[in-house]
């Protein structure tokens, strides 16, 4: 009988219930006995699954990222152990690979991609290979307007420092302005590894937010007039152009910025493979097979880095505001100089397109398309605003090698 | 904390100047290329134009050629509001699909919504 009780309560005490109810006084958010922390978490994977599948909020990654972080959350599931990547708070944590491969669980070992660096790379591949830069090849000058939405990059970054953040930290932030989520995470896997979670989910949610957060902004900075202008049809790019074009920036993009070579790297090389026409199959391969593998793996660890002790904190709330701030600054930052251009081109540029220039391609495009139509029902904004846009990803990917650059000097 | 702060100044004022400086360079470039291409493109664009005549009168109409021809004309028509009768085909070529899925995905959602 003995024997059987014991049986019992010694499967009673591994079950993630027991965890949950019997936490003890080192377990964050505890309170009298009930650990808090976990529910709140899992409550909030609910909400963000939820988010994913009933509102549809970029659902190919917000659903993997949401149910990630549900299983990282499950008390004694230990397939993820943030821990072995971040340490306990340590000043200068140094990661143990071998402890990795040797006690790391399921999740663990897939989270290696982002440590690494390798599945931000791989999706820039996939990005390039869906890209078409003829727009910007056809109307060069968009490549400004994708410099100037990253204002809200470094004003964003000054911001998280005046609130206390450290450098390395205020970098991570600044960076969700870009709009660019692959981007974010290889910045903040490398500097800033303990706030991934809240910079990846607040960078996919705004993106998914932006036919909410940018018309109004856009409707406030343009006049009717100006948000109705017609611009002249692009003229048609020539192949050996569209060939041509990865190379330079390839070129140009690694003799002054060699940190952000990973990402633009990889981009021009898909955009290469798939402009050349010749390695069909391998295009193929990157826009779909590839690119879906990686964005599972992706979500899924980069939702399991949430655990109730890194993401429950005020600071995360900080991230998310201060993220919304980038993202605003730099539609404004695009407006602004699509403004200019209209002034100076002699009301030739819509400003609209501007606002596009915040890469998360191809939704802000889609949000000048739609603005303009409001506007002037026969306006077709959309082909002119992927210059920009386009524009806008080599743009977040330069400011996110320039952070890096810095960071190593510091 | 000030010590920070003009740090992060002078990394803030950097960065957006390094963003401008490579973006600009590559305008720059792209300039550059535009200026050779379009210098190059006239005698091209001129052979089409001689080239186009000798083709079209001679069309070979095969019986499988009529049916998409027929096709053909009616979807102009369609499109251009006018009576078929009106339009004659003289020749056509398939242009293969070269746009990105994306941006075919979101002419797709223009025309629907």
């Amino acid at each position: 009988m003995d024997f059987l009780i014991e049986g019992i309560t010694s499967f009673i005490q591994s079950t993630g219930l027991a965890k949950i109810f019997a936490a003890t006084a080192e377990t964050p958010l505890a309170f009298a006995g009930v650990d808090f922390g976990t529910i709140i978490m899992l409550a909030i994977s609910c909400v963000l699954i939820y988010l994913a599948i009933g509102k549809e909020f970029e659902p190919l990654l917000l659903l993997p990222i949401a149910f990630g972080m549900l299983l990282s959350n499950l008390p004694m599931a230990n397939i993820m152990h943030n821990a072995l990547f971040v340490g306990h708070g340590e000043e200068h944590f140094v990661m143990d690979f071998g402890k990795i491969l040797h006690e790391g669980g399921l999740l663990d070992l897939l989270y290696l991609g982002v440590k690494l660096g390798i599945y931000p790379s791989l999706i820039f591949l996939g990005i390039g290979a869906m890209t078409d830069f003829s727009p910007l090849i056809a109307n060069p000058k968009s490549l400004l307007l994708g410099a100037a939405a990253q204002l809200g990059v470094f004003i964003a970054f000054f911001g998280a420092l005046l609130l206390g953040f450290n450098i390395y930290e205020a970098m991570s932030i600044g960076i969700i302005g870009g709009a660019d989520g692959p981007t974010a995470i290889l910045v903040t896997k490398t500097l800033a590894p303990r706030l991934l979670p809240a910079i990846a989910i607040a960078a996919y949610s705004y993106m998914a937010l932006i036919p909410i957060i940018q018309p109004p902004i856009m409707r406030a900075l343009t006049t009717k007039k100006e948000r109705s202008v017609k611009m002249e049809q692009l003229r048609p790019v020539s192949k050996l152009e569209r060939l041509i074009f990865p190379i330079i920036v390839t070129i140009v993009v690694a003799l002054i910025v060699p940190d952000a070579v990973p990402l633009v790297g990889c981009l021009m090389l898909g955009n290469l493979i798939k402009e050349s026409g010749v390695a069909d199959r391998l295009s193929k391969t990157i826009q779909n097979e590839l690119m879906n593998i990686v964005t599972i793996f992706l979500g899924i660890t980069v939702g399991a880095t949430a655990s109730a002790d890194t993401f429950l904190q005020p600071e995360t709330l900080f991230i998310i505001l201060l993220g919304l701030i980038a993202f605003c600054l730099s539609t404004v930052g695009g407006l602004l100089l699509g403004k200019l251009m209209y002034l100076v081109t002699g009301g030739k540029v819509n400003p609209l397109i501007g606002s596009a220039g915040v890469s998360a391609v191809p939704m802000a495009a889609r949000v000048s398309q739609t603005v303009g139509r409001e506007a002037d029902p026969t306006n077709f904004l959309l082909m002119h605003a992927m210059g920009p846009n386009v524009a806008g990803v080599i743009g977040s990917a330069v400011a996110a090698g320039v952070f890096l650059a810095m960071a190593k000097v510091l | 904390m000030n010590h920070v702060l003009m740090q992060g100044t002078v990394i803030a004022v950097i960065g957006i100047c390094i963003v401008f400086l490579v973006l600009a360079i590559v305008w720059g470039i792209l300039e550059l290329l535009r200026i050779f291409f379009t210098a190059k493109k006239e005698p091209v664009m001129a052979t089409p134009t001689v080239a186009s005549p000798v083709t079209t009168p001679a069309p070979s109409v095969t019986t499988e050629d009529s049916e998409i021809i027929a096709v053909l004309t009616a979807a102009i028509a369609a499109s251009l509001n006018q009576p078929a009768s009106s339009l004659r085909i003289r020749s056509y070529r398939r242009v293969d699909a070269a746009t990105p899925i994306w941006n075919r995905t979101a002419r797709r959602d223009n025309l629907i919504v």
